[in-house]
């Protein structure tokens, strides 16, 4: 029994904290006018994620395969190094996002209490999402991470565009989410299971009949679906604009960085365990060609519509799904090259995260209430006006373009790897020229903030400061450089965390 | 001293280095992040303090590699990370940093030119807002030039590469307000961006055909540099998705193949092009001349654009593998100095007259390693830094002094509005004089020596090619780019010393600025075309003018470090060994020795033509001569004057096809993203979407169908049939077996048939399937699969064995028997048939030969004579087991 808890200690904690926060929300008494709920919660957040992080860290040192426990939630939790990763990866994401919600939500007077539990249990399902080997626990796990979501894109409730993401967010959302559950339903009906281990069996053993297959056909079609809309795929990636845009810029950045992430996690997990069968993984007709073509549409739309945005944050919205395309290359790499493909994926979403919270995180910094940052024009000579906030921006951009010595550069690199080796070159050369398109609207916003000043009369954005979000920003650079300049260590702890492949 | 030093930092681990590199990194630290708060005495401490100090590091490392000829130090801070090689093997690439003679030489010039530089910017950029901004920036580039220089291997020398980059687009763009500036940066940018991109491609190369990116492994493993890399076709075409037809059509006769060293030595160039400013990317050079002086001297003339000869030098046991990449290097340097002269003449901007000099005498210096003469080439790096330093820094000097009078920029640095300056600037007179006789190439100051010496081995040397089968220039080349050279250096005299006489001698013209000189905006406000009041030009501050002199020093007394004709060349012992290897390839004939004193004299006599050409047009007839050259050929002279309009021609080729592209992607999303499939879904979502509309928030229905085109599009993609194999023709040219394996999927069954069986063969479950194929015969193979659906699909597979024919019988044209048509390609069987018969003839009549002298020694040795071995017969019988002679 206790060491079936300790196997869950990662989601515990997480949870545990979270329901302690909310209560200690509910009984505080708060004077009028002093300071908002977000000041205790901003940082009991950060700890309960951070603890979830750190047990999940001596999880990976002890080795889940220790962990007496573990076997005993399988197959609807496994708790295996992958899972540990992203619990880390997860928990990372939603710690930044709730040190950079610390100083916007007083700043935006949005400080109210229950954005904390909101992300807190989002990433919680983003957990339990990133852990799942059953279809239900799977579908529990993302529409616990979702409903949280929603709420998160429509937290700004006075701004009708915040409100008008959420909508078309939550539409869409359940859209997805019907199509995966009607997906793994005709997986069942098909195989008869709906863990992924015994789906993925039932393909390989041969010995399903005609109809049947044609069944696990049209479930993999709509279960592909579900997930591209999570990772947001081209063409399934129409609400992300609006959402990101929409969503207070911490809910945004926790989009683009765990729910993107746990969205990845458990893509590699059905994609390995339930559709890991040579016909389901087969160049001619299996999910590789199908995603291959979708990476290749994110990449290129995603880019090539990013380079016409005004708005740095929709710029942002863009670029992390150009970010997907790229994740997307490994995947197809999988076929040939599962464990440096998955490493390389694994890597990735850890650089992609810091980066990226980095990035929103200086744009953060970047506005103030009334004088957001929101288009180019707005950062014009802010290299001048607040240096940290633009240096900072301005490492998590290259980190995002991918120049050496920075963590996005031999996150690119692995990726360029593991797809030339395992022989789509092709897609390695479209990835290589779309970061050339990718490179011109992210060093766009360096030109702005160092070469441009304002127009004379032209409302600026006014820098904010706040300790929360400088300390979220202080991490993620020590993050970018660290994994930059000693890639080789944590790229071999992302190939540790691979799946198996059979 | 010097071995309590070696003992102290020992050759591999020569912590040295990490000091000299963190010295500037640290002043770029300090000054930008606290010198807003710190004052401008504290800045200007940090900024000299750290260079100096990293200058003292640089030459207590240049004594400890010069006192041993051919020894180099190496200091590694970590594992950095590891790609994957050719065999699969594990490349490590570190951190890791290293300095021999080139690296310690360049160290000098860097440290040196550069606190100078530094010293001069504290007086020239006194009264800038951005003084701590500005010198942030210069320690970041010496910091970033440190790294290029000393990296070990070549991703460290990238980072410093782009870090170079970064600086220099910092600094160029320094006065950011000025839109102009600001866009000169983004030029440069641009330019490098395309130079980058060889470079990368040269790195990847280099890792995959040698094994390592460090530059001593690398020069080690070269040998693996002269695989031959089939550049076209990459695959057989025939097996890929596209048509037949197609596939023939874009199949050559023969494979395209050129050596990985010409490929790497290509790209490679390709990124030294970029950066060193050569033809065609040295349009952003002169642009660049829009940041501060100090900054055109430092990074712009002495240390940054000579980036990419120091890597062709550095790199030098790549290019001697390939003559013809040396042949481009050589050519591409020739053409950029005599080109980058010429419209030097026509410049009025004193600025962009030592731009397009920078220019000319990089492709000096390129002729100079593209000839094999690096240690000459990069002796012209190092004259070329004090000298051409020493002239910017003097234009700096000049500008300063007009900028009093005329406060604008452009103005200030017309010739138009200079002439008699050498009364009011004696001493920076002095210097310019003294730099404008060196880079015109008169003995004995420094220019003479390097550029003499380049001529020279451009005249004579050429280079051994490693195999007989690789391309070699004629021997005529080297001369004409001799000659092409010379023309150069008579240029390039004129035009100095026309800026010179323009500058320094005749009337003050700055009392009045140049009529109409600023059509735009400025035309009103006094700068117009009436006098101004305003003080006589001064000579500057001692701060500026002390690293003028020694510069000037340096460049009257450099040339002796190298001069290799009179045998003072210090300089050679430490530089010479760094290309020991690569030097066993360049061949300077016996001959040729004889040549030295009289192409010295040629090239002597070519500064002197130039000096006094320029001395009777502008001296003596005022300039009378150039005006009515101007005006009699009219438009040849605009066309100058405009730099041979080769802006305009990239505006309007590459920038606006460029635009084109990015324009019709905004189209594209425009019409057919918002446009087409927003109409297109509007039908659909008005029967269906009551519940969509209620929603009413913007275009969601179009997200929507979105998702469901996207449903759609990948269930149609998995529910059709696809019949798909691998094509597995690795046994084809040896046995003629090719095996296909059907690409498998859910429910699928498959059936194999040839041209000559008949619809009616079952599907089965077997996905393989293999052919064997004579020479020159052709099968046709069907794979139908049909699906979990019922569906079926088929694909047609041409398969067929290749071999050299004659193209028609007797012919002695050669032909690939695939590409002819089946009644050539039957004859073409018959012909092979025949030619195997006879063949297997040959071999049967050799076996025969083989016995005989067996049968010869059993005979012998049955009479009683020994016979050991015959001489040219093949060993002693060999044991029974193997088979007389036996065909494999």
């Amino acid at each position: 029994m206790s060491s079936f808890l300790v196997a869950l200690a990662p989601l515990l904690v997480v949870g545990l904290g979270g329901l302690l926060l909310m209560l200690g929300e509910a009984f505080a008494h708060r004077e009028r006018g002093g300071s908002g709920p977000s000041a205790d919660l901003a940082i009991g957040s950060f700890v309960t994620l951070a603890a979830g992080a750190v047990v999940a860290f001596s999880l990976w040192l002890v080795g889940p395969e220790n962990l007496g426990g573990a076997a005993g939630v399988a197959p609807f939790l496994i708790i295996d190094r992958f899972t540990l990763f992203f619990d880390i990866v997860l928990c990372v994401g939603g710690a930044l996002a709730a040190l950079l919600a610390g100083g916007y939500l007083p700043e935006h007077k949005l400080d109210r209490g229950e954005f904390y539990p909101l992300l807190i249990f989002s990433t919680l399902g983003a957990m339990v999402l990133a852990s799942a080997g059953d279809l239900l626990s799977l579908f529990i796990g993302l529409e616990t991470m979702s409903l949280g979501v929603y709420a998160l894109v429509g937290f700004r409730r006075g701004s009708a565009r915040s409100a008008e993401g959420a909508v078309k967010y939550f539409l869409l959302g359940s859209f997805a989410a019907a199509l995966l559950l009607y997906g793994g339903a005709m997986l069942y009906g098909a195989t008869g299971h709906t863990d992924l281990a015994g789906i993925g069996a039932a393909l390989r053993g041969g010995t399903l009949t005609g109809a049947d297959y044609g069944l696990a056909i049209v479930a993999m079609v709509l279960v592909l679906a579900g997930l591209a809309f999570k990772v947001s795929a081209v063409p399934f990636h129409m609400w992300t604009p609006d959402a990101y845009e929409g969503a207070p810029t911490p809910a945004t950045s926790f989009m683009a960085v765990a729910v993107k992430s746990a969205a990845f996690a458990t893509l590699l997990r059905v994609l390995v365990s339930a559709f890991g069968d040579p016909a389901s993984m087969s160049w001619g007709t299996g999910w590789p060609p199908v995603v291959a073509l979708l990476a290749v549409m994110t990449m290129t739309v995603a880019n090539l519509v990013a380079g016409r945005q005004e708005s740095v944050k929709r710029m942002l919205a863009y670029s992390s799904i150009a970010h997907a395309g790229y994740l997307l290359v490994a995947v197809v790499a999988l076929m040939t090259q599962p464990g440096i493909a998955q490493g390389s994926i694994l890597f990735y979403l850890l650089a992609y995260t810091v980066s990226t919270a980095g990035a929103f995180g200086a744009l953060i910094l970047c506005g103030s209430r009334g004088k957001e940052a929101v288009s180019y024009e707005d950062l014009a000579g802010i290299g001048h006006r607040h240096p940290v906030a633009a240096a900072a921006f301005a490492l998590f951009l290259l980190s995002l373009t991918g120049v050496p010595p920075t963590a996005g550069f031999f996150a690119k690199l692995y990726v360029v790897r593991a797809a030339i080796g395992g022989g789509f070159l092709p897609l390695a050369i479209l990835l290589l020229l779309n970061s050339v398109v990718a490179a011109y609207y992210y060093l766009r916003v360096l030109v702005y903030m160092y070469m441009r000043e304002p127009a004379p009369g032209a409302p600026v954005a006014a820098p904010m400061r706040s300790g929360y979000v400088t300390a979220a920003l202080l991490i993620c650079a020590a993050g970018v450089m660290l994994l930059g300049l000693w890639p080789t260590r944590s790229l071999e702890l992302a190939i540790d965390a691979a799946l198996a492949a059979r | 001293m010097l071995s309590t030093i070696k003992q102290q930092f020992p050759a591999t681990n020569f912590a040295l280095l990490a000091l000299i590199l963190l010295m500037p990194a640290l002043g770029a630290l300090i000054n930008g992040l606290f010198g807003k708060r710190m004052g401008k005495d504290a800045v200007r401490l940090t900024a000299l303090a750290s260079i100096g100090g990293s200058f003292l590091a640089s030459l207590v490392t240049f004594i400890v590699v010069a006192s041993e000829p051919g020894s180099r130090v190496t200091w590694t801070a970590w594992r950095w990370f590891s790609v994957t090689g050719r065999m699969r093997q594990d490349v490590g690439i570190d951190l890791a940093f290293s300095a021999d003679g080139l690296s310690a030489t360049m160290l000098l010039i860097v440290t040196g030119v550069g606190f100078l530089i530094h010293l001069y910017s504290t007086g020239y950029m006194a009264k800038d807002k951005g003084f701590h901004r500005f010198f942030a920036y210069l320690n970041l580039f010496i910091f970033a030039m440190l790294t290029l220089v000393l990296g070990d291997n070549m991703a460290v020398m990238f980072i410093g590469w782009e870090g170079v980059g970064l600086a220099s687009y910092l600094l160029i763009g320094f006065w950011y307000e000025d839109e102009k500036k600001a866009a000169a940066g983004k030029k440069a940018f641009i330019v490098n961006r395309i130079g980058d991109f060889g470079l990368i491609m040269a790195m990847v190369l280099l890792v995959w055909y040698s094994g390592s990116l460090r530059f001593e492994d690398m020069q080690q493993r070269s040998s693996g540099l002269l695989t031959q890399v089939t550049l076209w076709p990459v695959t057989d075409l025939h097996q890929t998705i596209m048509p037949h037809w197609l596939a023939s059509a874009l199949t050559p006769a023969s494979p395209w193949r050129v050596s990985a060293a010409t490929l790497i030595g290509i790209f490679l160039f390709l990124g030294c092009a970029g950066k060193s400013a050569q033809i065609p990317l040295y349009v952003w050079l002169p642009d660049a001349m829009a940041g501060p002086t100090p900054v055109s001297a430092l990074i712009h003339a002495a240390t940054m654009v000579t980036a990419g000869v120091y890597l062709v030098a550095r790199t030098s046991f790549v290019f001697v593998l390939s003559p013809a990449a040396l042949t481009i290097v050589q050519t591409t340097g020739a053409l950029t100095a005599l080109f980058a002269a010429s419209i030097a003449f026509a410049q009025t901007d004193l600025k962009k007259v030592l731009a397009y000099s920078t220019v000319s005498q990089l492709g000096f210096m390129f002729i100079g390693v593209g000839s094999g003469a690096f240690g000459a080439g990069m002796f012209h790096v190092i004259t070329h830094a004090f000298f051409k330093g020493c002239l910017f820094l003097c234009a700096g000097s000049v500008i300063h002094a007009m900028h009093h009078r005329i406060h604008d920029d452009v103005a200030s640095q017309d010739m138009r509005n200079m002439g008699g300056l050498r009364r009011y600037l004696p001493l920076t007179h002095a210097t310019f004089l003294l730099s404008c006789i060196a880079i015109a190439g008169i003995p004995p100051l420094a220019g003479f020596w390097s550029k003499d010496e380049i001529l020279f081995r451009a005249f004579a040397s050429h280079i051994a090619p490693a195999t007989a089968a690789v391309w070699v220039p004629p021997v005529w080349w080297g001369k004409m780019i001799f000659f092409v050279g010379l023309t150069a250096a008579v240029c390039t005299a004129f035009y100095m010393f026309r800026a010179y006489f323009l500058t320094f001698w005749g009337e003050f013209r700055g009392w009045r600025v140049v009529a109409n000189f600023r059509p735009k905006k400025h035309g009103g406000h006094g700068h117009g075309a009436g006098a101004l009041a305003g003080p006589p030009p001064h000579e500057s501050p001692g701060v500026m003018t002390v690293p003028l002199v020694i510069l000037a020093a340096l460049a009257v007394v450099g040339g002796f470090l190298y001069a290799e004709p009179i045998h003072v060349a210090p300089l050679a012992h430490v530089l010479e060994p760094v290309f020991q290897k690569a030097s066993q390839s360049v061949i300077v004939p016996e001959a040729a020795h004889g040549l030295v004193w009289p192409l010295m004299g040629a090239g002597v006599l070519a500064g002197v033509v130039g000096v006094a050409a320029a001395y009777y047009v502008y001296q003596v007839r005022g300039g009378a001569p150039a005006r009515a050259f101007a005006t009699s050929t009219g438009w040849f002279y605009r066309l100058v004057r405009d730099k041979w309009r080769i802006d305009e021609l990239y505006q309007h080729t590459i920038v606006a096809a460029t635009n084109a592209v990015a324009e019709t992607a905004a189209a594209f999303d425009r019409w057919v993203i918002d446009g087409i499939i927003a109409r297109l879904t509007a039908g659909t979502v008005a029967l269906g979407g009551a519940l969509l509309r209620a929603a009413h928030t913007g275009r969601v229905q179009v997200y929507a169908a979105s998702m469901v085109a996207g449903v759609v599009g990948v269930g149609w993609f998995l529910v059709r049939p696809h019949a798909d194999a691998l094509v597995d023709t690795s046994g084809l040219r040896a046995s003629g077996r090719v095996s296909l394996t059907a690409a498998s999927g859910h429910g699928y069954s498959y059936r194999w048939r040839t041209a000559d069986d008949d619809e009616s063969v079952a599907y089965g479950h077997d996905k393989s399937y293999a052919v064997d194929l004579e020479l020159c015969e052709k099968r046709t193979v069907y794979l139908g699969v049909k699906n979990a659906f019922n569906q079926a699909a088929e694909r047609k597979y041409d398969l067929c064995r290749d071999a050299n024919v004659p193209r028609a019988p007797g012919s002695q044209e050669a032909a690939a028997c695939c590409s002819l048509d089946d009644a050539g390609r039957e004859t073409a069987r018959e012909w092979v048939r025949s030619k195997l018969k006879e063949l297997d003839e040959t071999q049967k009549r050799l076996e025969e030969t083989k016995r005989a002298p067996e049968g010869l020694l059993k005979s012998l040795e049955q009479r009683g004579i020994k016979v050991e071995q015959l001489p040219g017969a093949p060993p002693a019988p060999q044991p029974p087991s193997q088979g007389p002679g036996g065909r494999p």
